[in-house]
């Protein structure tokens, strides 16, 4: 479904800021500096470029004009109609005819320019054509002023447009000025459609909308008609007639019998009959407005008869106030069983003042509309073809047998008390419900009715039979309260409780199982504390026997235990520099320690450092190396002896004639090796270079100034 | 008032805010100083737009006070010589379109008739015009199959070229008239009429560059052309039709892209 929204129309500019716009468009967005040195075909494409873009702004700018404004071919003959008359259909095609042509012209002219350019053979020459071409755009732009001004109102009054639906259900409000479609329609809808004392305060199309049997009904509010000819008409009058053209609508026609409008009954009628062809294939329903002026009486015989001729009334309906009692079907078939050849319609009478019959009129017209499109798509291809797929199937009787469905007796007992409280309630509500004195005509009808004291259905009051009784919605806040069913006490429920205490939110350290956990908890304690006291009644018991000495023993180890831990933990928790145990010396702490405690054990001096040193050598290899390396060792003659010649053996081994030759190579070879390394600037022999000598970024890429042969 | 018109159905509901008038009273008085502190501030491009605009602004401003203050001085003038005499010589009012012309005037005047006359003949509006060198007329084509020989000339300026010409072989061809650079319309200037047409060229009667131009229908500034005027329905003293008029050229063809010639009548 096409949805009608002018709304999203851009605003056109005018011509000045349109050509404002293009130019500091094309300053912005190319290139700005250009030299008399640069090469010939560098300033061409510079100068190319800023009349094309020019040119494509241009065209991008009208396009989207042209694009947004909507064709009066593809619109519904309705709102094509509603241009016509409100724009001048010519005058609104000559304006977007005239920007398509600028845009064309446009076009033709950066062409010609471009093609000029190509032959510009100096940069003035260059500027001078682009200057002229942009100078040509703008004066063409600047010729249009007129047309684009006008878009600009077009498009700002039809954004304004009440957006109809001319595909929806609709009910058409039409008549003479002042007899009072506005006040029918303000109370209909929710529209706030001004209402005065004279004629044609309603100068365009309203559009309002309200629920009726669940459905969504547009209702369209129209300015007064007069009765003359159509090309008397003004564009007021003619919008009317537009919407009375094209719209599938249910046509409630208004008449003021009372002639407080300004106008004479018979006028009104006279254009009733004028307009019958415009109410073709349209339900009509013609409400004699105002009745609570009291017109019926002193209604003269002959309008009497005029009015009658109209149509079957519908007054019995009326009068009994009962809206479901219409019989769509039967109105139809007085409307149209008319022995004489003149249209008859449903006549209905009203007072939009005293707030009578409104409700019928609506509803009747939404029946006959709702009649109407419901006839139309059955007999419509769609239809025929959804029905022919559609196949209910029926099995065939298998025997004579009948086969209820099953219903347990205790269930039927319940039913059946579930229906006659009902009939209970009904019976007593029943007077409520026939005097509907006030038709709240917005409200629905068919909701259900409010104020009922209980719902029959469940037996039981709702909350929702609360809410009536204690002042209906807005007024009554339900008691949640009452519905604490969990409390040992109920009075509890009413109990206050504070929501934050000493600053914090009770809510949050609420638990539900929190008795439940604690008596968990005691439980569990109860139950250590008697394992507890078994324990210490059974060590009681048969507990190892000491002395009198050993107690003294035990104790003397427990104190000596923690004066070292306590000692050990002021030297770890020490928080300052010390020295570390390498520097103090060749005896480590721990054989300071050893030997002090053995003594103080009662080990004889000297055996005491045995017994520390050999410990100590014991510990890793690298502080006994060290300890080894302090202690000389002096070296037999023969060691010697046969050290040296083990060293001369290796070195004849790597061909030189002894260790001494071999360490004097050693050295030279050094000296040699660090003249070298001085030359290359090396570190040393690990520091070796590979220089690249081709490096990529100075042999790759473009190149500039000069060959590959000479640069 | 249509439905959509919001705001104008609010302003009708509940009125304007209470200080709406004082606001536009202070805002018109200070707007002085917004536009002033925009002329200041503005740079560049906007700020010469801008001020051009203010320039054509303040000009119709003045022309407007100007114009006040010598009503209102007249005014007062003529109240002032009301109770005055007449002056000497007056007229009344129905004399007023009959001048009386002197004898001296008259013999000037047809003095300076038969001068114009006279010259007429030979007057066109762009008497003199700057000489182009041949290097800015042509530009030297290389040809042969080296790209060796540069005896070729292409044309620079916009040319006329007549219908009926046909191309000579290339290899004699000494000349070439580009084709982008052709033009067969001039936007032709009626002096006396101040209108102007779009007229179809007819061919070039003088080139003021020289006669070799003249030939090759080379049409820059001050060139003659002569243009149909057919169309315009002129008829001469005998009362024939006039087909063609000459007219010259008022702008530089290959800058602007037209032709803009003047009729010379
Ligand atoms: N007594 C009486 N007056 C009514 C009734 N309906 C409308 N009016 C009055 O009639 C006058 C015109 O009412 P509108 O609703 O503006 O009439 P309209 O047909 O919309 O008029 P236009 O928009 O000018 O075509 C107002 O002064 C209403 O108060 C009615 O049922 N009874
Ligand atoms: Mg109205």
């Amino acid at each position: 479904m096409v949805v009608y929204n002018f709304k999203k129309i851009q605003t056109v500019p005018t011509s000045t800021e349109f050509v404002d716009v293009v130019l500091s468009r094309t300053q912005r967005k190319t290139p700005t500096v250009v030299h008399k040195g640069y090469a010939i075909t560098r300033i061409r494409a510079f100068y190319m470029r800023k009349v094309k873009y020019t040119q494509s702004t241009f065209h991008e700018k009208l396009t989207q004009i042209l694009d947004d404004f909507p064709r009066l071919e593809e619109l519904h003959p309705f709102y094509a109609d509603l241009i016509n008359v409100l724009y001048d259909r010519d005058h609104y095609k000559l304006a977007l005819g005239q920007l398509a042509k600028a845009r064309s012209l446009v076009d033709g002219i950066a062409k010609d320019y471009l093609k000029l350019l190509k032959y510009g053979d100096s940069l003035y020459r260059c500027k001078q054509l682009k200057r002229a071409a942009l100078g040509r755009m703008c004066t063409l732009m600047k010729r249009h002023t007129s047309s684009l001004q006008y878009l600009e109102q077009v498009r700002q009054h039809m954004g304004r447009l009440p957006s109809i639906d001319p595909a929806t259900r609709t009910l058409l409000v039409a008549g003479f000025p002042n007899v009072g479609k506005s006040s029918f329609m303000n109370k209909v809808t929710r529209a706030d459609v001004d209402v005065q004392p004279y004629a044609f305060t309603t100068k365009s199309l309203f559009v309002g909308h309200m629920d009726y049997k669940y459905l969504r009904w547009q209702v369209i509010d129209t300015p007064g008609i007069l009765d003359h000819s159509l090309e008397e008409r003004n564009t007021i009058e003619m919008q009317s007639i537009t919407a009375l053209a094209h719209l599938r609508a249910a046509v409630l026609f208004f008449i003021d019998p009372s002639e407080q409008c300004g106008y004479a009954l018979h006028q009104q009628i006279e254009l009733l009959r004028g307009m019958a062809p415009l109410f073709q294939n349209k339900p009509l329903i013609v409400v004699l407005n105002k009745t609570d002026l009291q017109w019926e009486e002193e209604l003269s015989d002959e309008h009497r008869q005029a009015l009658a001729a109209l149509g079957p009334s519908v007054d019995q309906a009326v009068s009994s106030g009962n809206v479901e009692s219409i019989d769509v079907d039967a109105l139809l078939e007085m409307s149209q069983s008319k022995p004489d050849d003149q249209p008859a319609h449903v006549v209905m009478k009203m007072s939009s003042l005293s707030e009578q019959g409104i409700a019928q009129v609506r509803s009747v017209a939404c029946d006959l509309l709702l009649r109407q499109r419901v006839d139309a798509k059955l007999r419509g291809k769609r239809m025929s073809g959804a029905l022919n797929r559609l196949h209910v199937a029926q099995p065939a009787a298998r025997d004579a047998r009948r086969r209820p469905p099953v219903i347990p007796s205790s269930v039927q007992r319940k039913l059946d008390d579930l229906d006659k409280a009902a009939m209970a309630t009904a019976a007593g509500t029943s007077d409520d419900e026939q005097e509907n004195g006030d038709p709240d005509v917005t409200m629905d009808e068919d909701t259900p009715i409010r104020g009922e004291a209980k719902n029959p259905s469940l037996g039981r009051k709702l909350e929702r039979d609360r809410m009536w009784e204690l002042g209906g919605p807005g007024v009554f806040a339900s008691d949640w309260r009452r519905e604490y069913r969990d409390l040992q006490r109920a009075e509890w429920a009413y109990d206050i409780i504070p929501e934050i205490v000493d600053g914090h939110n009770i809510a949050d350290f609420v638990d539900p199982d929190i008795e439940q956990k604690l008596l968990d908890l005691e439980r569990e304690e109860e139950a250590r504390v008697a394992a507890e006291e078994e324990v210490m009644e059974e060590e009681d018991e048969d507990g190892p026997v000491l002395t009198a000495e050993q107690l003294e023993r035990v104790r003397a180890i427990r104190e000596k235990r923690a004066v070292l831990r306590q000692e050990s933990w002021m030297e770890k928790t020490k928080n300052r520099p010390s020295v570390p145990a390498s520097r103090l010396g060749k005896r480590t702490r721990v054989e300071e320690h050893l030997e002090a405690h053995l003594n103080e054990m009662g080990m004889h001096e000297e055996d005491a450092q045995d017994v520390a040193e050999g410990i100590a050598d014991k510990m890793p290899l690298r502080k006994a190396a060290k300890r080894r390396r302090l202690v000389e060792v002096e070296e037999t003659e023969t060691q010697m002896i046969e050290r040296k010649e083990a060293l001369d053996a290796a070195a004849r081994k790597a061909g030189f004639a002894n260790a001494n030759q071999k360490a004097f190579a050693k050295k030279v070879a050094a000296r040699k090796q660090a003249k070298i390394h001085a030359r290359t600037r090396q570190h040393g022999d690990g520091d070796r270079h590979i220089p690249n000598l081709r490096p990529r970024h100075l042999f790759s890429g473009k190149r500039g100034m000069g060959k590959t042969q000479r640069r | 008032m249509p439905q959509g018109d919001y705001i104008d159905e609010h302003r009708k509901k509940y009125g304007r805010r209470f200080d709406y008038e004082e606001k536009e009273r202070k805002k018109e008085a200070r707007s002085v100083r917004v536009v002033a502190s925009k002329a200041h501030s503005l740079t560049g491009i906007k700020a010469k737009l801008y001020n051009k605009q203010r320039f054509k602004e303040k000009a119709i401003m003045k022309k407007k006070i100007n114009m006040h203050q010598q009503r209102n001085k007249k005014n007062k003038d003529a109240d002032a010589s009301a109770d005055k005499d007449v002056k000497k010589g007056a007229v009344p009012g129905y004399l007023l379109d009959r001048e009386e012309v002197t004898r001296s005037k008259v013999l000037s005047n047809t003095v300076k008739q038969k001068r114009k006359e006279k010259a007429g003949k030979w007057d066109v509006p762009l008497p003199k015009v700057r000489a182009v060198a041949e290097d800015e007329m042509f530009k030297v084509m290389k040809s042969g199959k080296r790209k060796n020989k540069e005896w070729k000339r292409v044309v620079t300026k916009a040319t006329f070229v007549g219908d009926n010409f046909t191309r000579k072989p290339p290899k004699y061809e000494r000349f070439i008239r580009p084709m982008g650079l052709r033009v067969k319309k001039a936007n032709v200037t009626h002096p006396e009429l101040q209108t102007t047409f779009c007229l179809d060229i007819l061919g070039v009667k003088k080139n003021p560059q020289g006669q070799t131009y003249t030939q090759l229908g080379v049409i820059t500034k001050g060139t003659v052309i002569e243009v149909n005027v057919s169309d315009l329905g002129l008829v001469t003293n005998s009362g024939k039709v006039v087909w063609s008029k000459y007219a010259q050229v008022m702008n530089n063809v290959e800058n602007d892209g037209c032709v803009n010639a003047r009729l010379l009548v």
